[in-house]
This record gives C-alpha cells, sequence and structure tokens, in this order.
C-alpha cells in the first residue's frame, strides 16, 4: 500500500485569497522561497520539503494537514 | 517566461558558444602540438565562463528594462533539488563519454589530441544537457 506513489495537493491558492487576497509575491517573502516556487507548488508540480510545508502552513495559521493532503 | 529559464537559457547560450568557438579553432587538431590543443580548450573554458556571467548580467537588464521591475533571482530548496538532478545528469553524462575515451585511447589508437578535445566537449555537452533538463524542471 505504501509503495504506492502519492499525490500530494494543497490548498494554498484557496487560502491565499482567503487571506485578505495575499498575493504570491506576498507569501513567498513570508516563508523565504521565490515566487515561482509558490507558483509551482500551487501548480501541483512541486511537493515542498516538510520544513517549508510547515512555514507556509503557519503562514496561514493553519495546522500542516489543512494546508497539505493526499488525494485519495 | 520566468527569471529562471531565461538565465538557464542564457547559460545555454554561453557554453554553446564556446563550443561553436572551440570546434572552429580545433579543426586541424590532428597536426596541432598538444600544447596548442590544450590552450584553445583552457581558452574555451575561460570564455564560456566569461559569456555566460555577461549574458546573466544582460538578460537581466534587458528584462528588467521590458518588464519594467527588477525580478531579484532567489535561490531555494527547489533550485537546489533541480540543481542536484542536473549535476547527477552532467556528472553520469561526463563519466560515460570519460570511460568510453579511455577506452578509445587504451585500446584503438586515438591520439592523445583527440581524446583530450573529447574529454573537454563531454564536459560541455553534459553541463548543456542537464542545463536542458533544468528548464523542463522549471517549465
Amino acid at each position: 500500500m505504501f509503495k504506492k506513489k502519492i499525490h500530494i495537493e494543497n490548498a494554498v491558492r484557496k487560502l491565499r485569497f482567503n487571506s485578505d487576497e495575499m498575493t504570491q509575491q506576498e507569501l513567498a517573502e513570508l516563508v523565504g522561497v521565490s515566487r515561482q516556487t509558490i507558483v509551482a507548488i500551487e501548480k501541483y508540480k512541486y511537493t515542498p520539503s516538510l520544513d517549508l510545508a510547515f512555514k507556509i502552513a503557519l503562514a496561514f495559521d493553519m495546522e500542516i494537514q489543512e494546508v497539505f493532503y493526499i488525494n485519495q | 517566461m520566468n527569471i529562471k529559464i531565461r538565465n538557464t537559457l542564457g547559460e545555454i547560450t554561453g557554453a554553446s558558444i564556446a563550443m561553436i568557438w572551440m570546434c572552429t579553432n580545433l579543426t586541424e587538431a590532428s597536426i596541432m602540438t598538444i600544447e596548442s590543443v590544450s590552450k584553445v580548450l583552457a581558452q574555451g573554458i575561460g570564455i564560456s565562463i566569461i559569456l555566460i556571467i555577461a549574458l546573466h548580467i544582460v538578460i537581466n537588464i534587458l528584462s528588467s528594462i521590458i518588464t519594467g521591475k527588477y525580478e531579484k533571482d532567489i535561490d531555494d530548496e527547489r533550485d537546489k533539488i533541480y540543481e542536484l538532478y542536473a549535476l547527477q545528469l552532467s556528472s553520469l553524462i561526463f563519466g560515460i563519454s570519460l570511460v568510453i575515451t579511455l577506452v578509445l585511447l587504451g585500446w584503438f589508437n586515438l591520439s592523445i589530441n583527440t581524446g583530450l578535445i573529447a574529454i573537454t566537449f563531454a564536459g560541455f555537452i553534459g553541463s548543456i544537457v542537464s542545463l536542458f533538463l533544468k528548464i523542463y524542471l522549471y517549465r
């Protein structure tokens, strides 16, 4: 079961809009990455490290599993 | 096109121009002395480094003029991972080419000049292919 490739999705885009329409640049500066990395995360092209995932969750003041989840 | 792709394209252009310059200066490599071949290769490597830096600056200035804003090129964890993939690929290409060149030198009487050129070009080709991989990952 665990050998199967999992597809991690996220709610970053939705959460940005819920946070006073925060821009990708603002979020990027908040968590210390480039805007392109935020774009890649939102498009599910890049799965962030645990460290960055926690930073993003903290930026929205949420738990990590509310931001990043597995698509069953 | 984002800043990462623009800078990577600049690196590809710089390395390609240096390779073309070396090719034009090594047309008679078989009759050249090892010293002159080494000089051309060393100059080519130098030219590629200078070109890559110059193109990096020019591309950033031009994109700032066109878009009207300065976009900082921040390196983060994603860049480091992609850099690692690119390094793995270029090392693989260079390693295979090195073994092939050594086999040709040892068993098939390849001239030392050709071997030297092949090893240098393998490094360039490995680096160019790895840069294309980076573009693919950044797309």
